[in-house]
């Protein structure tokens, strides 16, 4: 990722090698169509990478807007009078993005293995759509013949772009132009967000996002591209064909992608460069004939097998190996950073909420059942403004799945939930996190690919930004108070000298840290803790302890904990759930001396309860 | 193609830069490949397609895109050896092909002939990319190679665009030379109009009229095509009835449903327009399911290697229309030739795809040698004269009006395995169609031939 | 045409082609239930299974023989890639277990094309079996009727071995929880690499044992494959019964739309498919989580 001192260097970059292409490439032994070939996959895989390797979508599918594009752009240079090739470009690639747009809706219904079958099946339909009822428009197995090269009509001044350098130069052109796009929205907020969902969909919900919109929007995005791609194709020919629908396309697509590395959006076009690359040397220089396809194929097996991250991956990691190690920043004196973080946290923000008194969180009657099991039964609960409630309970007690309850991940069987006067019981976890309810896990729920400081962001972009905005095109670092929430947010947690660090390469207990940092992130009035201190050492539970006190200045907090020594020093009221009931509730001075609790915990040895 | 040509001075750069910011008017071609040259012409023509810069060294390249792999993979590699043996007679002054084109000499006008081939799988965009490259690397100056219509009515588009000559192999469709002509196609083989017309009267005659009729159809144009002349004929001539047409993608391998269908629609012939191993699996099947021999089986479109594929117990009493069969050289003493020559090189005797293959290139290169030059518009201008030339079955014309070759159409039936000679006597050539009665008129199918340059 | 002769003979076909897709999907199935590997090769083993025996048989002149080989080889295959390969991926992110099966998809089918060329290669059904069944309401091959016979005792074998032994029921139990049976000291590697080979076995004994219907080349695997997806999720992934209540299912809408229109049959699978996971997310009879 560029810092914003290196900003545009890769576009920079691209531009100079699209500019040398023509010179160098021939030398090494390609064609000039291969060339531009080359270029139209690797349009079509920027769309599939932003979907793919960006957002973790694996969608077959991408043919079916290829061919869409393409047929349609293809149809108006063909059968109507429509000549402006450009014009017909552009009107191909809206119609490929409104059909991606309907097809999105189907489809990412589902996820993982099930959307890949869906795409599959999108894709087959589409062929069969093409090939038969429509073939009058599509030329049915004929594909449409006669589209013509590409060309620019100003009115005053035309040209056409005939042969194949004037065609290079029209297709670099787009690709440019696509790359700038790609690279814009990769670097804004939605990019951000379309990593978060490849990382973690769930957690990216939980802070607060709209997934499905985001995902809906790259699955439009990846249509467009290649609708744009495929018009490009039948300019390219002079011929649109029929198989640009066909499963096989897509396959092409993502093994090209596969074989260049996904997530760098230049993966396709290396991928699609080595294969049509090979495809020529072997057929035609080797004179291989049928055995082509086989050796291509062992060509990416072995790819797959041997680089975890394709070409572009390989070539990154070779690069981080030879650029000497940057030094990491010394680690600052604890005590000056209690105090700044005290401080830091009188000043966290939260949501504001409809009243600062009283209740503000009342839960009535709320019951799960999973099948025969009930694991919450008919639970009253209350929390006021400005508590700080702890809940404990056995193994089993069904605390987890309460909380899940309340942050709506989860939808209770009856009852209901009411946060700030509002009914929250048949929300959605985003829309509670955007009302100001948000949970820290249990296990941590991070982004393992990306940094402490995007991982903050994606929390405090839920805030800043609402549930979905469209910003596609927008800088991440010009997101107003972006930056100043998340250095703070960071500082809370003692992780700001760590922001710039991959999530992979902190230790545990800096994790479970962030993990209480992505939720305090999104300045949440009433704040869910399930089980903070699991897995820290004693001196990061005392830390820890004193981090809560610090933050629970003008937020409500509840906190699920086992250790109860920490607990009690940190909360106002105590509430012990068992076997999914409300036990009872109280002080913790209390709690600790109830004989039902101890009960509870050691199963009715009452002797050994008067020891401490 | 682009507006002007800027001369031979500025190197490309400049020229490119001003292009990419879109204000720069004008084009030069600098990268190796096809597009005008910048430099002036030493003859009074200017370039166009791949001349003169083909025909510039030794050798001339001709390049062949056939299916290798897929459903016509065997069809494909029987033309292609096709090809193979007209390249090595030209080279050679063999016999043969001196009668078929006498001005050849080691060569066509001077230079070598040379085959480049690549696999198209039977997919328009795969033999597209190979031609385009072929194009590139080698300057083609003659494309051919087609087995699936499909692709031969993509590169007739491509070749126009191109402006290079293009000759289908095996191309049944009549749109090859009907809607989808181009001026720089020419079709050598028979087509689905004509198969249509030689074995209906065939047909009528051993059998009668009014009679049900089933047809098979593979879903695209080729099959569409025959399919519609086939019945077209039968019907106005003879009153027979389509009781069904059981259409399947290409490359179906259970052909179970359709079958059934069929098996419960009353028909008495089974007319299966299926090509390759398509034809095969659906006749194999059609007798699993007990449709043969009840039904009687006509393969309107005949398909190399059927009888071989499918067993003699099917192809037995099959009438079939077809371009060539190796017991014509009985007939023709040129078709002899081509029998021997092709057995002496390829250890068996060749089908019709070969013929048409090897008959294709020698009409070629006849027009060339004729013209006296490489220049395609000539070469074509030459070829639309219509003369009367030598084939291997006798004398033939190509029409100027849609380029297709007039030349007779054989019928076939096929033999019980105790008739059969030797091992590859498996049909018996039983009536034999002139061209002319068989082809429709030459605008019947909406052909306009496009520009010459 | 619909008529009433013809649509209980489109029932039969669908029933023969329904049980066939059945055996080739439980095997997908399997695997992907318990190693959550989609195994793209899975139509690439079906043709190998095909051409083991048709090897077999051209050595042999037995059919018997030509069905064993099938299976064998491609259970062999199946414990092979497993080992080899596969293993190696269940750490790695699910797209590149895909893109990894997908390419030994491809590159078994160019093996074959390699060594045996594009042309088809027949085998014959065994003499007892080949010829014409009547059957009241239609004729029909009397091979495919024993197809349907052979197949449905794959079946109840594979039914046998998944719930009534011992190792069926760790497979199962893989299925549903792989991590649990590991911690259970159960040695799960070698359980993966069996289930792998059951699974790409299947397939293999359904190329070999269909290969009279439909002959052998390269790339009858190929609409095999997606056909066998379709039946996976409309079964339910990771369920056996599914599998095979998919694929009757599967068969059936096949052969009864080409009673209409052939042409739409194979779309009309996918719209079902379609519904099904719109409807009920997890395919007939799959169970929630699997994904």
């Amino acid at each position: 990722m560029p810092t914003r001192q290196r900003a545009y260097i890769v576009e920079i970059l691209t531009l100079l090698a699209l500019i040398a292409a023509p010179f160098v490439l021939p030398h090494l032994g390609f064609a000039p169509a291969t060339i531009n070939r080359i270029l139209i996959w690797g349009l079509v895989g920027i769309g599939f990478d932003l979907l793919f390797g960006f957002t973790g979508l694996l969608s077959f599918g991408q043919a079916a807007f290829f061919g869409t594009g393409g047929m349609f752009a293809a149809y108006l240079l063909t059968n109507t009078s429509f000549t402006n090739t450009i014009g017909a470009t552009l009107i191909g690639t809206a119609v490929a993005g409104v059909v991606g747009y309907l097809i999105g809706l189907l489809a990412l219904r589902r996820t993982g293995i099930y959307f890949a079958m869906i795409t599959v099946a999108i894709a087959e339909v589409f062929f069969f759509l093409e090939f038969n009822p429509l073939s009058d428009y599509t030329g049915g197995e004929n594909g449409l013949p006669g589209v013509p090269p590409p060309n620019l009509d100003l009115g005053f001044w035309s040209m056409t772009f005939g042969s194949n350098t004037q065609m290079y130069a029209f297709f670099a052109f787009w690709y440019f132009v696509g790359l700038v796009i790609a690279l814009r929205i990769v670097r804004s907020p939605v990019g951000l967000l379309l990593r978060a969902i490849r990382d973690n969909p769930l957690r990216a919900q939980a802070l607060g996002h709209n997934i499905h919109g985001y995902k809906l929007t790259v699955f439009v995005v990846a249509a467009m591209y290649a609708g744009f791609a495929g018009s490009l194709l039948g300019m390219l020919q002079g011929f649109m064909p029929p198989d640009a629908f066909m499963f096989h396309t897509s396959g092409e697509i993502v093994m090209q992608t596969a074989i260049g590395g996904a997530g760098w959006l230049f993966g396709p076009l290396l991928g699609a460069a080595v294969w049509l690359y090979l495809a020529d040397f072997f057929q035609i220089t080797l004179d291989l004939g049928a055995s082509w396809k086989l050796v291509l194929g062992i060509v990416f097996v072995l790819l797959v097998v041997f680089l975890r991250h394709g070409l572009v991956g390989a070539i990154v990691d070779l690069w981080r190996l030879a650029r000497p190690a940057r030094p990491s920043a010394p680690p600052s004196e604890p005590a000056r950073a209690a105090a700044t973080r005290v401080q830091a946290a009188a000043q966290s923000r939260h949501k504001s909420t409809r009243s600062t008194s009283g209740p503000i969180l009342q839960v009535s009657g709320l019951t799960k059942r999973y099948g025969g099991l009930v694991a919450n039964s008919d639970i009253d609960f209350s929390v006021d403004h400005g508590e700080i409630r702890g809940i404990i309970g056995p193994n089993g007690a069904g605390k987890s799945t309460f909380f899940k309850m309340l942050t709506c991940e989860v939808k209770p069987s009856s009852g209901r939930i009411v946060f700030d006067g509002r009914d929250i019981t048949a929300m959605s976890v985003s829309d509670a996190c955007q009302l100001g309810l948000t949970k820290s896990y249990q296990i941590n729920q991070l982004f393992d690919r990306l940094t402490v400081r995007q991982n903050l962001a994606i929390a405090a972009l839920g805030e800043l930004r609402g549930k979905f905005k469209l910003d596609l095109l927008k800088s991440l670092p010009k997101v107003p108070g972006l930056d100043p929430q998340v250095e703070s947010t960071a500082a809370l947690v003692h992780l700001e000298d760590r922001l710039d660090t991959p999530v992979a390469e902190l230790a545990y207990g800096e994790k479970r840290r962030l993990e209480i940092g992505l939720a305090l992130a999104t300045s949440p009035s009433l704040l869910l803790l399930d089980e903070p201190l699991a897995g820290m050492s004693p001196q990061e539970r005392v830390e820890t302890v004193a981090l809560l006190k610090a933050i629970a200045a003008g937020r409500t907090m509840i906190v699920i904990d086992h250790d109860m020594d920490a607990l009690f020093e940190l909360v106002g009221k105590v509430t012990v759930l068992q076997e999914g009931r409300l036990l009872v509730e109280g002080t913790p001075d209390e709690i600790r001396s109830n004989a039902e609790v101890q009960e509870a915990y050691l199963g009715g040895i009452h002797e050994e309860a008067g020891a401490e | 193609m682009s507006q002007s040509r800027d001369s031979k001075l500025n190197p490309s750069r400049l020229t490119r830069r001003r292009m990419l910011q879109a204000t720069g008017a004008g084009g030069v071609t600098m990268v190796p490949g096809l597009g005008h040259m910048g430099w002036a012409q030493a003859q009074d023509k200017p370039a166009i397609g791949t001349w003169p810069a083909g025909s510039q060294g030794n050798t001339v390249y001709v390049a062949a895109a056939v299916p290798l792999t897929g459903t016509y993979a065997v069809q494909g590699a029987d033309e292609l050896k096709g090809w193979e043996l007209a390249v090595e007679h030209i080279n050679t002054n063999h016999p043969l092909m001196k009668t078929l084109a006498p001005k050849v000499n080691n060569g066509v006008l001077g230079k070598k002939v040379e085959l480049k081939s690549a696999d198209s799988a039977a997919k328009p965009n795969q033999a597209l990319q190979a031609a385009q490259t072929f194009i590139n690397q080698n300057k083609v100056i003659l494309l051919t190679g087609s087995t699936s219509s499909a692709v031969a009515v993509a590169m007739n588009k491509f070749a126009q665009r191109e402006k290079i000559l293009y000759m289908p192999g095996i191309s049944g469709s009549n749109d090859t030379t009907g809607k989808d002509c181009v001026r720089y196609g020419f079709r050598q083989g028979y087509f689905g109009e004509m198969a249509a017309n030689s074995i209906g009267p065939i047909l009528l005659k051993t059998f009668g009229r009014d009679r049900k009729m089933a047809f098979m159809t593979p879903d695209y144009t080729y099959g569409h095509t025959t399919t519609e002349s086939t019945e077209r004929f039968l019907r106005d001539k003879g009153g027979w009835k389509t009781v069904t047409n059981q259409v399947s993608p290409l490359g179906t391998q259970d052909f179970s449903q359709y079958l059934t269908n069929i098996a419960n629609s009353g028909a008495e012939f089974l007319m299966n327009v299926n090509w390759g191993r398509d034809a095969v699996l659906s006749s194999q099947q059609a007798k699993q399911f007990g449709l043969l021999p009840k039904m009687t089986l006509v393969l309107p479109y005949q398909i190399p290697f059927f009888a071989k594929e499918a067993g003699v117990d099917i192809s037995e009493g099959v009438f079939a229309a077809t371009d060539f069969w190796w017991t014509l050289e009985d007939k023709y003493p040129l078709a002899k030739q081509f029998v021997e020559a092709f057995q002496k090189k390829f250890g068996y005797r060749p089908e019709w795809g070969a013929e048409n293959a090897y008959v294709s290139f020698a009409h070629w290169a006849r027009m060339v040698t004729e013209t006296g030059s490489f220049y395609p518009p000539d070469v074509i201008k030459h070829w639309e004269k219509g003369e009367k030339i030598p084939s291997l079955v006798g004398d033939v014309h190509y029409r100027p009006e849609d380029h297709q070759c007039v030349r007779p159409v054989f019928v076939v039936r096929g033999k019980a395995k105790k008739d059969m000679r030797n091992a590859e006597d498996f049909w018996e050539v039983v009536d034999t169609q002139r061209g002319e009665d068989v082809i429709q008129s030459p605008t019947a199918f909406g052909c306009k031939l496009g520009d010459y340059t | 045409m619909f008529t009433w002769g013809n649509f209980i003979s489109q029932c039969f076909n669908g029933l023969v082609l329904g049980a066939l897709l059945a055996l080739i999907s439980s095997g997908l199935t399997i695997i992907y239930g318990t190693l959550g590997v989609l195994n793209l090769a899975h139509g690439a083993m079906f043709m190998l299974g095909g051409y083991a025996g048709w090897v077999a048989y051209t050595y042999t002149g037995s059919f018997i023989v030509a069905v064993a080989a099938g299976a064998i080889f491609v259970m062999l295959v199946g414990v092979v890639t497993e080992r080899l390969i596969i293993r190696h991926f269940y750490a790695r992110p699910h797209e590149d277990q895909l893109l990894v099966t997908f390419g030994l998809g491809i590159v078994f089918v160019e093996l074959v094309r390699y060594f045996f060329g594009s042309l088809s290669k027949t085998v014959p059904p065994p003499q007892a079996l080949a010829g014409i069944t009547p059957l009241g309401f239609m004729v029909y091959p009397t091979y495919r009727l024993a197809l349907l016979g052979i197949v449905t005792v794959a079946l109840l074998a594979l039914y046998f071995i998944l719930y009534r032994t011992r190792i069926g029921m760790i497979v199962r139990a893989g299925i549903e929880d792989a991590v649990m049976v590991d911690s259970l000291g159960i040695n799960i590697q070698k359980v993966f690499m069996l289930v792998f080979g059951i699974g790409a076995m299947a397939a293999g004994f359904a190329g070999i044992v269909n290969a009279p219907v439909v002959a052998v080349a390269p790339d009858v695997g190929d609409a095999i494959l997606v056909q066998t997806f379709v039946v996976v999720v409309i079964g339910g992934v990771g369920s056996f019964p599914g599998a095979v209540l998919g694929g009757l299912i599967a068969g059936e809408i096949i052969s009864l739309t080409s009673m209409f229109n052939p042409a739409y049959s194979y779309v009309m699978l996918f719209i079902a498919m379609t519904l099904v996971l719109v409807l009920r997310p997890y395919g007939l009879l799959g169970t929630v989580g699997r994904e």
